[in-house]
């Protein structure tokens, strides 16, 4: 999914200085599955949507973060595309109460090319996106069914000829990376674990669980790993040099500790555990005593 | 609103979609040391209360303003074709700190305006970050609850003859997640790079970052292994201490009360008697005697607290030590396999 086609623009005037630098976007996992969840609810006639991108952008101009988007309704006349103004500027006030440092950066469409429709609606978006040239992503869904891509295109404009209009413009292709958080990660973990099941769901772990899985993993892991160590020495496998790098440093990560003081920190770290976990419980079972006495008070 | 209609079967699950998990976590997360609140969208079906979409709420609006945000956001979502029917409502949490009066009353006023299935979603922020662990949890209030906060007669005997305590405050309702056919290709195709052995540079040094260390979704997340205990740990402790402590006071209003009805006790005995014995004299004497129900309109019983924060501080102080008992199991796991590895 991170396309490599950084495309510099060569040294030109300053009118197209920012297209020169490299240019990179990063987009959070929500804006990915809101885009899927509206393109499932459209309406049976139309074959695509559109709708609006949020999100941040460094001060220079050449990082750009989506972190959120919102849906937009057009309708086509006459081989036009036209948008409701009014249902878009709505929810852009909504969202701005919200989140008020998020700010447009472009639109989405889903639908596998950029077509010559796209240029007014270019335009419209560019009224918003202030002195930056609005940030253009097309999701395929085609594309996600036939092939193991993700479909995600990102590009920025950059004008061409000799008319004003921003919608005038050569889309430039530019590399975009799905990026997240801590949080954010856990939440996807589970999400993802349900993509192999026969429903489509999944309910939550517990915690002891989800230790359980992620010990099963590194276990996996090393199993792995060990095999093929295995394999090196009797010389079924050729060696790699590189690999065998990386399991040395991998290897040598596990601290030293002499036993003497290794015995020492687990002990005190044991009965730390313990001895909040007996007053904890404690205080549960005084909790429970008083609760059934005060269920028995008035009798 | 409408009154609520009679529900059709009893709430059993709780039903969510992909997009509202990483709404909310999004949510929650952006606005990290306030707590912040959304609505739920989505279908109430056989059961399940199937969520599928949400939106948040402005975090500085009063009672009409933010009436008027939810209709003009339901407008709008309504033109998407989003389901337009409210569910329910979700709020962010630290370390377990969600139950309070506040929580009550909005809960309440949903399940009675909306219907008798809204639920409310916590989503524990410092929890997940901690433990690798998502944390969601569904509630809603027991009927039994329901109807007592109605009366809002709170005191012990009211209490003991509904046989409420605080562990009947909530019941929760066990979450699912579910993805739609999209979304699960999609999630397919997020994997890790497949890298070609024979085209793998060796790193040069031990600290060097190569793209494999860049997080990559979907690669296997280590971070319930971390072994570090402590600020988990203390933080959980101190918000027990200092419930205990609001607790302590309640417990002490409550005993000033007890106190000061006994205190009127005697002082009625006490009038009684000496009623009693100026009737005596006057019957001796051959006059009427005195009423003696005038004792109860001399004498005002002062009122028993309401003793639902009592109930409130309880069930916190109850989900603290539930946390804390539920965090050291998977702890001594964590040290006793360092133990083994070690060896």
């Amino acid at each position: 999914m991170v396309n490599d086609n950084t495309l510099f623009v060569s040294v030109g005037n300053s009118a197209t200085a920012p297209h020169q630098r490299p240019f990179s976007c990063t987009i959070s996992p929500v804006v990915l599955f809101a885009v899927l969840d509206h393109y499932l609810r459209r309406d049976n006639k139309q074959e695509k949507v559109i709708g609006a991108l949020l999100g941040v952008r460094s001060p220079d101009g050449t990082e750009v973060e989506i972190r959120n988007t919102f849906s937009a309704i057009y309708t086509e006349e006459d081989a036009q595309i036209v948008l409701d103004k009014e249902h878009y500027n709505n929810m852009h006030d909504l969202h701005q109460r919200v989140n008020p440092e998020e700010q447009i950066l472009g639109w989405y469409t889903t639908g596998p090319n950029l077509t010559p429709a796209s240029a007014p609606l270019h335009t419209v978006f560019a009224q918003d996106t202030g002195n930056f040239r609005p940030i253009h992503v097309t999701f395929d869904t085609e594309q996600l069914l036939k092939s193991d891509d993700m479909g995600v295109q990102a590009y920025t404009s950059a004008p061409v000829g000799f008319s004003t209009k921003p919608g005038d413009c050569l889309y430039l292709p530019v590399p975009c990376d799905i990026k997240y958080v801590d949080a954010e990660r856990s939440g996807l973990d589970m999400l993802a674990s349900a993509k192999s099941t026969e429903s489509r769901s999944v309910s939550l772990l517990s915690d002891m669980d989800h230790l359980e899985i992620a010990i099963g993993k590194l276990q996996e892991m090393l199993q792995r790993i060990s095999e093929y160590v295995d394999s090196v020495v009797t010389g079924k496998e050729k060696p790699n040099n590189a690999i065998g790098r990386y399991i040395m440093d991998t290897v040598s990560v596990v601290p030293k500790v002499d036993s003497a003081s290794f015995e020492k920190m687990f002990n005190s770290h044991l009965q730390d555990l313990l001895m909040v976990v007996y007053l904890a419980n404690m205080t549960r079972t005084q909790l429970s005593v008083a609760e059934r006495l005060n269920l028995l008070v008035s009798n | 609103m409408a009154t609520s209609l009679p529900a059709s079967e009893p709430l059993n699950a709780v039903q969510l979609d992909g997009l509202v998990v990483l709404k909310i976590i999004k949510h929650c997360r952006e606005s990290y040391p306030n707590d912040v609140t959304g609505q739920l969208l989505g279908l109430d079906e056989k059961g399940t209360l199937e969520v599928t979409n949400c939106f948040p709420f402005p975090s500085d609006c009063d009672e009409n303003a933010s009436a008027q945000y939810q209709l003009d956001m339901m407008r709008c979502l309504r033109a998407v074709n989003v389901d337009n029917n409210t569910v329910g409502w979700y709020r962010s949490a630290h370390l377990g700190n969600f139950v309070d009066s506040n929580l009550i009353d909005t809960q309440y006023s949903y399940q009675k305006s909306l219907s008798a299935h809204s639920a409310v979603i916590i989503h524990d922020v410092s929890k997940s970050a901690a433990q690798g662990n998502l944390s969601l949890r569904a509630f809603r209030l027991t009927d039994a609850f329901m109807k007592q906060y109605e009366s809002k007669k709170f005191t012990t005997e009211s209490l003991a003859k509904a046989k409420l305590s605080f562990s009947t405050i909530f019941e929760e309702l066990p979450i699912q997640v579910h993805n739609s056919h999209l979304v699960t290709l999609m999630l397919h195709n997020i994997e890790m790079p497949k890298l070609d052995a024979s085209r793998l540079r060796s790193p040069a040094t031990f600290a060097q970052h190569t793209e494999l260390d860049d997080a990559k979704p979907l690669s296997p997340n280590f971070d319930v292994l971390d072994l570090e205990l402590d600020p988990f740990m203390q933080k959980n402790l101190e918000y027990l201490l200092d419930c205990s402590d609001v607790q302590q006071q309640e417990l002490n209003n409550y005993q000033y009360w007890q106190r000061s009805v006994a205190r009127e006790q005697t002082k009625m005995q006490a009038w009684l008697t000496k009623r009693r014995q100026e009737n005596q004299i006057r019957v001796e004497k051959g006059q009427q005697p005195l009423p003696e129900d005038e004792v109860n309109t001399l004498f005002k019983l002062p009122t028993e607290p309401s003793r639902l924060d009592n109930m409130i501080l309880t069930a916190q102080m109850h989900n603290f030590t539930k946390q804390l008992n539920q965090f050291a199991g998977p702890s001594l796991a964590r040290l006793y396999s360092i133990q083994e590895l070690q060896k």
